[in-house]
């Protein structure tokens, strides 16, 4: 083909769409050089420019250009200072949210305390029920007369062991607890357990099978907090058994 | 199915601030060599706008067309080295690397991955924008050209916005259309006549 029959087809030469035996002929006279061709093609390549900037005006967001300018390294100064500022930002909500987490932590540990206390305070209840309700049990009182001294019920039963209930009791002081002791009729106290007093109330058990009828007395004494190998203090709990 | 009714002020705008900028560009090209990155910036500033413009018409995905202005910037910096500052016409060049991404993009879209990827990255070679006559881009010369595309009739102004919007050859303008090849090229062939003409008579005046 002749150069004066591709000169129609150059702008789409020019655009990469044109195809076929057109496409084949042009790409042959740019191979020899053709200077018609090549001018041909020079005027098309300016008049498809023209032709492209016939488009509605569109505005493109100030971050294009930033994105662009990092795309060849360049960053953007702002950028140092809000990303220090932002990283700032982050330590202290990570530093919140470790308080917060340890916080939460703190009360999960408190508020499983407790259930285990009430769990605690369940359990010997039902124990105290089961004392109260067994027919083998044997009641053994003390402290009657004026209000004042403590006051309760000591229940025996050979394999439950030993309930303890008291009233008017205070608490034992500063670093003391009581301590329960079971006296053997003949023998020496043996210890039976420390326990608190609660609103001047208090209830202990001692778990474990008992032979009552060899039993002489229950009493309770002052201790040091960690208790004691033998009674330290006069007993202001005594509860003769079989009386 | 018209470019344009009526040339906004804008555009007018943005077009003149393109040719007033045409004796700066060889300035540019060469900073740009020397991997200047103000040279970048002003090149943006330039030209991006325009690009972005053009990427938006054929893309008609904002979020689409801003990832493609990012990669016709890179392509440019990437291969500015073979660019002749002189001779060379940086405008039409970058244009026509923002054409061809969007319409590389509309075609990997569209399922129409032919050999068209091969062809587009040699039609952009910067070699191929030597020696173009800068002054295409001249107010009243783009002006001209316009008035002439609003002349030709509804079928040579919709082969010439599927070729040049959409990147179609005319076999596909023919399936699209649904119409015979001949028909096709018959009116892509005289369009550009009369807009080749057109910008002949401008560019003597």
């Amino acid at each position: 083909m002749t150069c004066r029959e591709l000169q129609d087809a150059y702008e789409l030469y020019a655009l990469g769409v044109l195809e076929g035996e057109e496409k084949a002929e042009i790409d042959a006279h740019v191979a020899r050089g053709c200077e018609i061709c090549l001018q041909g093609l020079a005027d098309a390549r300016a008049m498809n420019a023209a032709l492209l900037s016939f488009v509605p005006e569109k505005y493109p967001s100030a971050r294009l250009k930033r994105r662009v300018m990092e795309g060849i390294g360049v960053r953007h100064p702002g950028w140092g200072w809000l990303g220090a500022f932002a990283a700032a930002l982050m330590l202290i909500v990570a530093l919140w949210l470790a308080v917060q987490e340890r916080e939460r932590t703190t009360q999960l540990a408190e508020a499983r305390r407790m259930v285990l206390q009430v769990s605690g305070e369940r359990d010997r209840l039902t124990q105290a029920l089961q004392f109260l309700s067994d027919p083998q049990t044997v009641p053994a009182s003390f402290g009657k007369g004026p209000a004042a001294p403590p006051r309760g019920y000591v229940f025996l039963h050979p394999h439950l062991g030993v309930l303890l209930i008291a009233s008017n009791l205070p608490a034992a002081g500063q670093g003391k607890a009581y301590e329960m002791w079971v006296i053997p009729k003949g023998g020496a106290p043996r210890p039976a357990g420390l326990f608190q007093s609660e609103g001047a109330r208090a209830v202990h058990i001692l778990n474990g099978p008992i032979d009552v009828a060899a039993l002489g007395a229950v009493v309770v004494t002052v201790e040091p907090e960690a208790g004691s190998a033998a009674p330290t203090s006069q007993p202001i709990i005594a509860a003769p058994v079989g009386t | 199915m018209l470019l344009l009714r009526l040339l906004p002020a804008g555009l007018a705008f943005g077009i003149l601030q393109v040719v007033l900028r045409l004796a700066d560009d060889a300035d540019v090209v060469r900073r740009l060599k020397e991997r200047d990155p103000k040279a970048m910036s002003d090149l943006y500033d330039r030209y991006g706008r325009l690009a972005y413009s053009l990427i938006c018409r054929v893309v008609r995905n904002p979020s689409a067309a801003e990832d493609l202005l990012q990669e016709t910037f890179m392509r440019v910096w990437n291969r500015v080295g073979s660019f002749d500052a002189e001779r060379g016409a940086l405008g039409p060049w970058v244009l026509a690397v923002a054409r061809n991404r969007a319409i590389d993009y509309l075609r990997s879209v569209d399922g129409r991955m032919q050999a068209g990827a091969v062809d587009l990255d040699r039609i952009e070679h910067p070699a191929q924008f030597s020696d173009i006559d800068a002054s295409t881009l001249a107010i009243d010369r783009v002006r001209r050209l316009k008035s002439a595309f609003e002349k030709l009739t509804p079928n040579q102004r919709v082969v010439i916005e599927l070729a040049y919007y959409e990147g179609m050859s005319q076999t596909e303008m023919a399936g699209r259309l649904k119409q015979p090849l001949g028909t096709v090229k018959t009116w892509t062939r005289s369009a550009l006549k009369i807009l080749r003409e057109e910008l002949a008579e401008a560019a003597i005046a």
